[in-house]
């Protein structure tokens, strides 16, 4: 009997082995003596994620004992799977963060690599950067984050229809609710807005919150560790994208469409603005072929926040902690950041290079140029308010702004529940 | 069984005659009939219209698909298929098909082994093992999520094939034995015992006699588990990480967020991946449905 | 019955890896859940901090999990009303001998949509429901009912209805088939009796065809009901819980809480929740189940 035993648990055996056989063969494809990187980054699109295994070839070509693996999860997922990422035992050596917040929480679960003394190391590398790239990227006075790209939020419009209507690009809130005024008694959507993934309103409300409360009170309440909400300045922001939506300058339905399936209506000329990044003037330009303009959130007279702040921030990449080879991952960081393939950046992808001068009309399209003049000339950057906030308040601020919108719930409620969740989260960050 | 007395039941369905003559039940079956088939029409509509669009708009380009939801494409783009085969799907295809293959041989060799260990063996704790088992039955996976993940973690299997094929196997097991053991049941003793008298040993019955009888329930099984794990969704979001062992539920959504600006490679993603299972439906159909009415005598 | 084998451990052996592989990855993660639930830890933190029973007071206040379990309370509703309901009027008109001739084509079609993976649907149906491009909208348009076009997966109040419409949809061809199959098994006999007594279809249908039934709808009632307390996909794919939280089911309500909040502990203790009411539910059914049989 035993002896029938024992050919059964072979023939298991010889089964689990021709099973780990097939999988085994198909994970590896290293090869030894080489230094093997992760590098993880947010841009599958077919537009964006050639210039980056371009960067990557050329870079193990000059660095044949380093191999870079590359991973790519785009912008909605990756706010999941980088959690789930890094509580992995594979965690990548390099990988994509938002500036701010995000790559905070990161940074207090020393997960995130300090990279001060590499930058300190090479003060050539380090005074490439445009300084207000970096500085998004710090705590505590020390650097975690190498910036990719300076983004900037800006509203473009449609010059077909503002020439009809002779409107001018507004300068201040009033005027831009005139212009709106003007456009809805033509008959013409003013605003288009996809809120279905709900950063698209968020971004509005980023502009509104640094425009309304005033800078010291806001950085108080952004920090986890202080946070209040209790300015007035916060529900009156939230009344004001409350109205742009109750007196009809949205589109309809704004919570059903996503932000891509605005920028497919604004190219077919639906709707006369349209919220978008500095990172998307390219494909504006693709699909208007000149026939646009823009400019930024304007200023509002009773604000007691800064009024030439730009909305926006740098996003970028943090090295693990965890890495075995920090010293590679920064090879890599350099090389990615340097000054040709930040012109490349420029060139290949049309996106706003945070090293300094690599953004110019000479090689970038001409809007893109501008929109990085305005933010070097900004006092400050406003930055993603769900990145710039923990996540906990970023979330209450994304789930119930849908809400606002489909008219379900009030500012005032809402601001209640984003002061009951910050006090929350003051008694549970150390 | 439920009713052992129907036949006393419809004495209790009084003489209900209609005063009407013949012909007009003629038109009244007539009405009926057109009714029923109006209303059912209608409802083959609704579900195959939305398939058929599917199918369609993937062969369009986006600015056909915007202006022109409703049309036949302008021109008919069959490389939309080809890119959305190449941005992805083709792989994460081949990934569901390893990962189905795996899951439905390991759970259909162990589950039957089990099976046949709770049907044709009689000893202590036999019930207590039946109930852990089946137990599992009704267990939500959303329970395990979160530790699984650390669980898989902890042995080293995060982010690989097995990742997603143990746990598949273990929450497929339950119901699997569970049908397989009710049919085994069933299978008679007597060629069993006789072929212990020719002295063949448990190994050899269930090899020569358990597993031959049983084929259609196992079967059923593995269309069932195929099914299941081929459709499987939460787990596969969480226990891999890397593109190159994704399957096709959770590629398709990275591949919305990817091509966001091509809806008609999107759609044509979302036709490829759907179109197999549809194929194999119409061409199983009778194995199909066998093994979903097995699976749901439960109780 | 003396010739079968009785050396346990040969069966034991049988049993073993099967057994092994539920204890391992199905019963042993429900303890560890349990043990998660009292921390307060997240997923790329090494540090844990006990808070012990917190996290439940915290969630009975949690007007999201009340959204929640209202949200899977009308899956199953809603579920049971057109799966079980309809499903078994589609299933007795299509047996009916003036249609059975088209019952073929028939079942084959409603059957379809179920076969597709829950992620393709959702994401078929998001497109659809789309106010801009989506068919729905489209054809009610077509139809003049402008003012029903509504913003049907962007309106707090509605979405929930839209995504359980999708699970319809999705599922109602199955349980048809399902209630075919057991409808089959009826000796024609009773309906021969019934017929030579003129009965109506009506009350052929409630006198003869549902008390045969029985043990199929209950088998159905129950599979609907405790799906309606698994549901995940579907509301991942179509609205992430949204807009705000007013699609939110437990599934979706623990995925958010654990890989967006950083909050693993509330999550697991959403999880504890999930598995008492599903196991409720399975031991309610196994009651009725055994009741019903002796009935």
């Amino acid at each position: 009997m035993r002896r029938k035993i024992n050919v059964l648990l072979a023939v298991l055996l010889a089964f689990a082995l021709v099973l780990t056989g097939c999988s085994s063969s198909s994970s590896s494809g290293e090869e030894s003596g080489k230094v093997v990187l992760k590098f993880l980054h947010k841009w599958p699109q077919p537009e964006y994620a050639p210039y980056f295994e371009e960067v990557v070839k050329a870079f193990e070509k000059e660095n044949p004992d380093i191999k870079i693996k590359i991973e790519a999860i785009a912008d909605e997922p990756i706010k999941d799977k980088l959690r789930v990422i890094l509580g992995g035992n594979e965690v990548p050596d390099i990988m994509f963060s938002w500036s701010g917040e995000f790559a905070r929480k990161f940074v207090r679960a020393d997960a995130a690599l300090d990279l001060t003394p590499y930058l300190n190391e090479d003060t050539a590398w380090k005074d490439s950067f445009i300084p207000a790239s970096l500085q998004p990227f710090t705590s505590n006075e020390k650097n975690y984050g190498i910036p990719l790209r300076f983004n900037g939020k800006f509203f473009v419009y449609n010059k077909k229809i503002f020439d009809k209507y002779q409107l001018q690009a507004p300068t201040t809130w009033d005027e831009f609710i005139q212009v709106l005024d003007t456009l809805k008694k033509g008959g013409e959507t003013p605003i288009i807005l996809g809120n279905q993934s709900p950063w698209a309103a968020i971004h509005y409300l980023t502009g509104l919150n640094q425009k309304m409360v005033a800078q010291d009170v806001r950085m108080k309440d952004y920090n986890p560790k202080s946070g209040e909400f209790t300015d007035p300045g916060y529900v009156k922001a939230m009344e004001m994208l409350a109205d742009l939506n109750k007196k009809g300058y949205f589109m309809k339905n704004v919570n059903s469409s996503s932000h891509d399936m605005g920028q497919q209506l604004f190219a077919a000329g639906k709707g006369a603005i349209f919220y978008v990044e500095l990172e998307e003037f390219q494909t504006i330009e693709n699909n208007m072929k000149g026939n646009w303009g823009f400019f930024p959130m304007p200023s509002i007279a009773d604000g007691k926040g800064s009024q030439s702040f730009i909305t926006g921030a740098p996003d970028g990449f943090i090295v693990s902690s965890k890495t075995k080879h920090p010293k590679e991952a920064i090879k890599f960081l350099k090389f990615l950041t340097n000054k040709d393939n930040a012109l490349k950046l420029v060139k290949q992808i049309g996106w706003p290079s945070p090293i300094d001068g690599a953004t110019n009309p000479d090689t970038a399209l001409k809007e893109v140029a501008e929109g990085v003049d305005y933010m070097k000339k900004a006092e400050g950057m406003a930055e993603w308010l769900d990145t710039d906030v923990h996540a906990k308040v970023a979330d209450v601020y994304l789930s119930n702004i849908q809400l606002l919108l489909d008219g379900s719930k009030s500012p005032e409620e809402i601001i209640k529940e984003v002061q009951k969740v910050a006090k929350q989260v003051q008694s549970e960050v150390e | 069984m439920a009713n052992n007395n129907p036949v006393v039941k419809t004495n209790e369905i009084k003489e209900i005659r209609t005063g009407s003559s013949k012909l007009s039940l003629k038109v009244k079956n007539r009405i009926f009939q057109t009714g029923v088939l109006i209303w059912f029409s209608l409802f083959a509509l609704v579900i195959i219209y939305p398939i058929i669009w599917l199918g369609l708009s993937g062969l369009k380009s986006n600015a056909d698909f915007f202006l022109n939801t409703w049309r036949l494409p302008e021109e008919w783009l069959w490389k939309n298929y080809k890119a959305a085969w190449d941005a992805g799907i083709g792989h994460f295809f081949l990934n569901s098909v390893f990962i189905t293959v795996v899951s439905v041989v390991t759970v259909l060799l162990l589950g039957s082994m089990a099976a046949y260990g709770l049907s044709r063996f009689q000893f202590k704790g036999q019930n207590i093992l039946l109930v852990i088992i089946l137990s599992g039955l009704m267990l939500a996976p959303q329970v395990s999520l979160i530790p699984l993940y650390k669980l898989l973690q902890a042995i080293g299997l995060y982010n690989t094939y097995w990742a997603l094929i143990l746990p598949y196997v273990a929450f497929q097991l339950p119901f699997s034995i569970f049908l397989m053991r009710s049919y085994f049941l069933s299978i008679p003793k007597e060629l069993e015992e006789s072929a212990i008298i020719d002295g063949c040993n448990s190994w050899k019955v269930y090899r020569h006699i358990i597993v031959p009888m049983g084929k259609p329930i196992i079967a059923s099984c593995a269309l069932l588990t195929g099914m299941n794990v081929w459709n499987e969704f939460m787990f596969a979001l969480v226990f891999v990480e890397d593109s190159a062992l994704r399957t096709i539920p959770v590629g398709l959504m990275n591949l919305r967020s990817q091509l966001n600006t091509n809806f008609g490679i999107q759609l044509a993603g979302l036709a490829i991946s759907a179109l197999p299972m549809i194929i194999a439906y119409i061409v199983f159909q009778k194995q199909f449905v066998r093994g979903l009415s097995a699976g749901s005598v439960k109780g | 019955m003396t010739k079968t084998f009785r050396n346990s451990r040969t069966a034991i052996l049988f049993i073993l890896p099967a057994l092994l592989f539920i204890l391992f990855f199905v019963f042993l993660p429900i303890v560890l859940n349990l043990y998660n639930s009292l921390f307060r830890w997240n997923s790329f933190d090494a540090g844990r901090v006990f808070v012990g029973l917190e996290y439940y007071g915290r969630l009975f206040k949690d007007p999201i999990f009340f959204t929640a379990l209202k949200n899977n309370s009308l899956y199953a509703v809603i579920s049971l009303v057109f799966q079980v309901g309809i499903g078994l009027i589609i299933a007795a008109v299509l047996e009916d001998k003036l249609i059975r001739r088209f019952q073929p084509f028939f079942r084959t079609v409603f059957f379809i949509p179920s076969v597709i993976s829950i992620a393709v649907v959702g994401l078929l149906w998001q497109l659809l429901y789309n106010p801009e491009v989506g068919l729905v909208n489209g054809v009610l348009k077509t139809l003049g009912q402008s003012e029903w076009a509504l913003s049907w997966l962007g309106d707090s109040k509605i979405a929930i209805y839209a995504v359980v419409a999708v699970s319809q949809w999705q599922y109602t061809g199955y349980m048809v088939m399902l209630f075919l199959l057991a409808m089959q098994k009826i000796p024609f006999e009773y309906y021969e009796a019934a017929m030579i007594d003129g009965a109506s279809k009506i009350k052929t249908f409630l006198y003869i065809t549902l008390p045969q039934m029985k043990e199929m709808i209950l088998v159905g009632t129950v599979i609907t009901v405790i799906g309606a307390f698994k549901v995940f996909d579907e509301v991942y794919v179509m609205t992430n819980g949204g807009p705000g939280r007013s699609t939110e089911v437990l599934g979706t309500m623990l995925y958010r809480a654990a890989f967006r909040n950083d909050e693993m502990g509330y999550a697991s203790t959403i999880g504890t929740i999930i598995f008492v009411v599903t196991l409720t539910l399975s031991l309610i059914q196994l009651k009725i189940g055994k009741s019903g049989q002796e009935v």
